[in-house]
């Protein structure tokens, strides 16, 4: 073992010694003899084995290890570095191809509101010319509809004005015994007409 | 009672918490615990090494992939920028052997950090002393690097009386000496602090007095929380022995910095 350790009978007398070794009588085999080494000077052992130990590691690790791992970490770092261009690369091209749909989605919207625009005037157009047309037949039928009715009223009051002069002429002659002008009854039956009208 | 039982305690010197058998003859625990670093440190980067780096890095890989991005962004890129990274291979390993060789102070049945032994920082500093002042001759010349080393640009002439002096000691004696005691100090320091707290909660613990046993729990709860600030210290000293040696090397490369 290499390590110091304590025995401790009590308190009063505690001690230190290396190995199960009494520090001063250094009798067991292996174990230094005297006072140990000076805590500040350097032991040319330590010296050796510390130089030896750090030049062969300095020199591992120049020529072989740091270089490998280095070049591991650079031709990573280049890989993630090439993978994060080509991903901005395909981003940039997704985000070009957006914006081209997205102007096509426009252009077509706007020929498709074109469009629309061009069909609602049309059938404005045609709707007005249909109503003018439709309002054409209605007031040529309302025209012939009132000349009809005009003719029926002039015919039924003829007939009217017929019968009122014959029972008139019909009347006057039982109440004078005289037939009167049937002309004149005809016109007095007319002016008569015309004045309860107006 | 007490008080008498308190002052009998004997603190062993600090030259036997530091002496260790031989395992092999030359070959102490310091050494060994060097070995380990090194050995541990290159098993580390092997098996990294060794992956597929173009899937994303798990265990080894990523502790690898960690240490030398903190190497580089945190210390080359504060210190040298971009010019340094050539430099990421020697202060990784400058920091990845400082740090294991101070983390095994906390680590149970070793509790040693070879660091607080004088070799392997003066090792380490006297080789950041000859790197640095090789790279300041390399790129400026010897004639030119010892005249920016003594006389600063931007200095008023008066005053390099006093600079020119400060400067050579500073550079050439106080750096490497700081560099090494620094790492040294802290390291022996924290391990001394740990066998203190140590001795004393199991002397507590073990006393004849049973008042005493109690009191045990103080210095064992301050070895817990040392142990736990030993843990942050290790790191600290690698990164601040590391950035320094990067500081150097950075100011001897370009002066004008």
């Amino acid at each position: 073992m290499l390590t110091a350790f304590v025995y401790t009978n009590s308190f009063s007398e505690v001690r230190v010694s290396l190995d199960a070794v009494s520090a001063e009588t250094g009798s067991e085999e292996g174990v230094p003899v005297g006072p140990g080494p000076n805590p500040i000077s350097p032991e040319v052992k330590e010296l050796v084995w510390g130089a030896g130990s750090f030049i062969v590691f300095l020199i591992l690790m120049r020529l072989f290890l740091v270089p490998k791992v280095r070049k591991g970490m650079a031709s990573r770092y280049e890989s993630i570095q090439a993978d994060h261009e080509y991903a901005t690369s395909t981003r940039d091209g997704a985000q070009a191809d957006v914006a081209r749909y997205e102007a096509a989605v426009a252009e077509i919207r706007n020929e498709a509101a074109r469009r629309l625009e061009a069909a609602r005037q049309t059938l404005d157009k045609e709707r007005s010319a249909k109503i003018a047309e439709v309002n054409a037949q209605i007031a040529s039928r309302r025209a012939e509809a009132e000349s009809e009715v005009a003719a029926a009223r002039a015919a039924a009051q003829g007939q009217i004005v017929s019968a009122v002069t014959a029972v008139t002429t019909r009347a006057t002659q039982i109440a004078v015994g005289v037939s009167p002008d049937n002309a004149v009854v005809t016109r007095s039956v007319q002016q008569a007409m015309e004045g309860s009208r107006s | 009672m007490i008080i008498n039982s308190i002052l009998s305690f004997e603190f062993p010197p600090i030259n036997e918490l530091l002496r260790w058998r031989d395992v092999v003859p030359g070959l102490n625990k310091v050494g060994l615990i060097a070995i380990a670093s090194a050995l541990i440190g290159t098993l580390i980067f092997l098996s990294a090494a060794r992956k597929d780096p173009k899937v994303a890095p798990k265990g080894t890989r990523n502790l690898a992939e960690v240490i030398v991005e903190f190497i580089e962004n945190n210390i080359i890129m504060q210190t040298m920028g971009r010019d340094g990274l050539g430099w990421t291979p020697f202060l990784l390993t400058l920091f990845l052997f400082v740090y294991l060789c101070n983390v095994p102070g906390i680590i149970p049945f070793i509790q040693m950090p070879a660091t607080a032994r004088m070799a392997i920082p003066m090792f380490l500093a006297v080789l950041v002393w000859v790197v640095f002042n090789a790279q300041g001759i390399r790129h400026q010349g010897p004639i030119g690097y010892f005249k920016n080393l003594m006389f600063p640009p931007g200095v008023p002439k008066a005053l390099y009386i006093l600079i020119t002096p400060i400067e050579l000691i500073s550079t050439l004696i106080i750096r490497p000496f700081s560099l090494a005691v620094r790492l040294f100090a802290n390291m022996l320091a924290g391990h001394l602090l740990l066998v203190i707290f140590a001795l004393l909660s199991e002397a507590l613990f073990q006393a004849r007095d049973k008042i005493l046993i109690p009191i045990g729990v103080f210095p064992f709860f301050m070895l817990v929380f040392l142990t736990g600030f030993e843990v942050l210290v290790a790191f600290l000293q690698a990164y601040i022995f590391t950035i320094l040696a990067a500081v150097y090397i950075a100011g001897a490369v370009h002066p004008e910095h």
